[in-house]
């Protein structure tokens, strides 16, 4: 069993039925990512173990695929979709750049057809306490981080329009409703990600779309790397399960909305914190 | 199946309207409370719907609202993209 992101594949490298509704593709938007993916590859002691999506196709022939949408850090990404070389792809996206989500977009439907599902997964945060918060660490992270889901949104949407189908899941974070100080530029990025899903939903929730949020918390690899083992013990002391989530607990819930079972679900803002909040 | 008939059909199916074909009047407003009642949603799935099922593309905004006044208007301007 491994994951990939919110989607996990069994032995046989198969995706859960419920996807398979979505005949083609799922754009992952990876430029930045510091979340579920690179947390899979880098604790790749935490797949999944519980879950159950083994299945096989045998009488669908259509299958889902999955792009990678990777501005940078693509060798850790292509080591990914490298294990499942018959689903999984990278494709080059600047999140931040309209004209690259187009081509991006144009590049999926040739090579697999309409787009079922976008997850929004990329973000990044430059802390800085406001009074000392340069304009430009502003702008970069409500651009990757808010700007770029408008852009990825928009640039799916005349298909999912088209299909009258589709799912978005954008990746929000815990600091959009927990707002911490020295997070000025990330926290409204991510409440802004809030508004946006929900303002989506209602205006697609008539044509099939969905649109959702996942707010993770802490997660195990995805911490700053300066944080120190004692820094990183005071904080899980703090939590009230006293862990941090698994990348396989967050890709459950955005499975989950990402699939047909989800279908009367939209406009919702998920957060997964342990009970943090 | 006559324009008219198969407009109706895609609105109620596509717009998820609860009411028949015959409930819609060739002549009826689509939008306002004299109308239908639909709303800037409903718009935007017309065009995608027009172009999807007739292969009518609108021009602009300006086009649009030219065009989806009501089933009449709507029916004359495929009819006569058709006949050209």
């Amino acid at each position: 069993m491994r994951a990939l992101d919110g989607l996990a594949f069994d032995g046989q490298m198969e995706l859960h039925p419920a996807l398979n509704i979505f005949r083609a593709a799922i754009l992952v938007a990876l430029a930045h990512a510091k979340r579920v993916i690179q947390q899979t590859l880098a604790h790749p002691e935490l797949l999944p173990s519980s879950f159950s999506f083994c299945t096989n196709f045998s009488d669908e022939p259509e299958t889902c695929r999955v792009f990678l949408g990777v501005r940078e850090r693509r060798e850790r990404a292509q080591e990914l979709a490298g294990r499942f070389p018959e689903r999984a792809a990278l494709i080059t996206l600047e999140i931040t750049s309209p004209e690259a989500w187009k081509t991006a977009l144009a590049e999926i439907e040739a090579q697999a057809g309409p787009l079922g599902v976008l997850i929004n997964n990329a973000g990044f945060h430059e802390d800085a306490l406001l009074a000392n918060m340069a304009q430009d660490q502003w702008s970069r992270v409500l651009d990757a981080n808010l700007n770029a889901v408008f852009h990825g949104c928009q640039a799916v949407l005349p298909g999912m329009m088209r299909e009258r189908k589709g799912r978005i899941v954008n990746i929000s974070s815990l600091s959009a409703i927990s707002s911490p100080a020295g997070q000025t530029n990330y926290s409204a990025a991510k409440a802004g990600v809030i508004g946006l899903t929900q303002s989506l939903a209602k205006e697609s929730a008539r044509m099939g779309i969905t649109v959702n949020a996942v707010l993770p918390g802490y997660i195990e690899g995805g911490l700053p790397t300066d944080w120190t083992p004692e820094h990183l013990k005071a904080l899980k002391m703090q939590l009230p399960m006293r862990r941090f989530a698994k990348p396989a607990e967050i890709a459950a819930a955005v499975f989950f909305l990402a699939s047909p079972d989800a279908s009367y679900i939209t406009g919702s803002s998920l957060k997964i914190d342990g009970g943090i909040l | 199946m006559p324009t008219r008939q198969r407009l109706k059909e895609l609105m109620i199916s596509e717009l998820m309207l609860d009411m028949a074909a015959d409930e819609i009047g060739d002549d009826t407003p689509l939008f306002g409370p004299a109308g239908i009642g639909l709303d800037s949603v409903d718009a935007l799935q017309l065009v995608v719907m027009i172009e999807k099922h007739f292969g009518f593309k609108m021009a602009d905004q300006d086009q649009a609202k030219r065009i989806l006044q009501s089933v009449n208007t709507i029916a004359e301007a495929v009819d006569q993209k058709a006949a050209a």
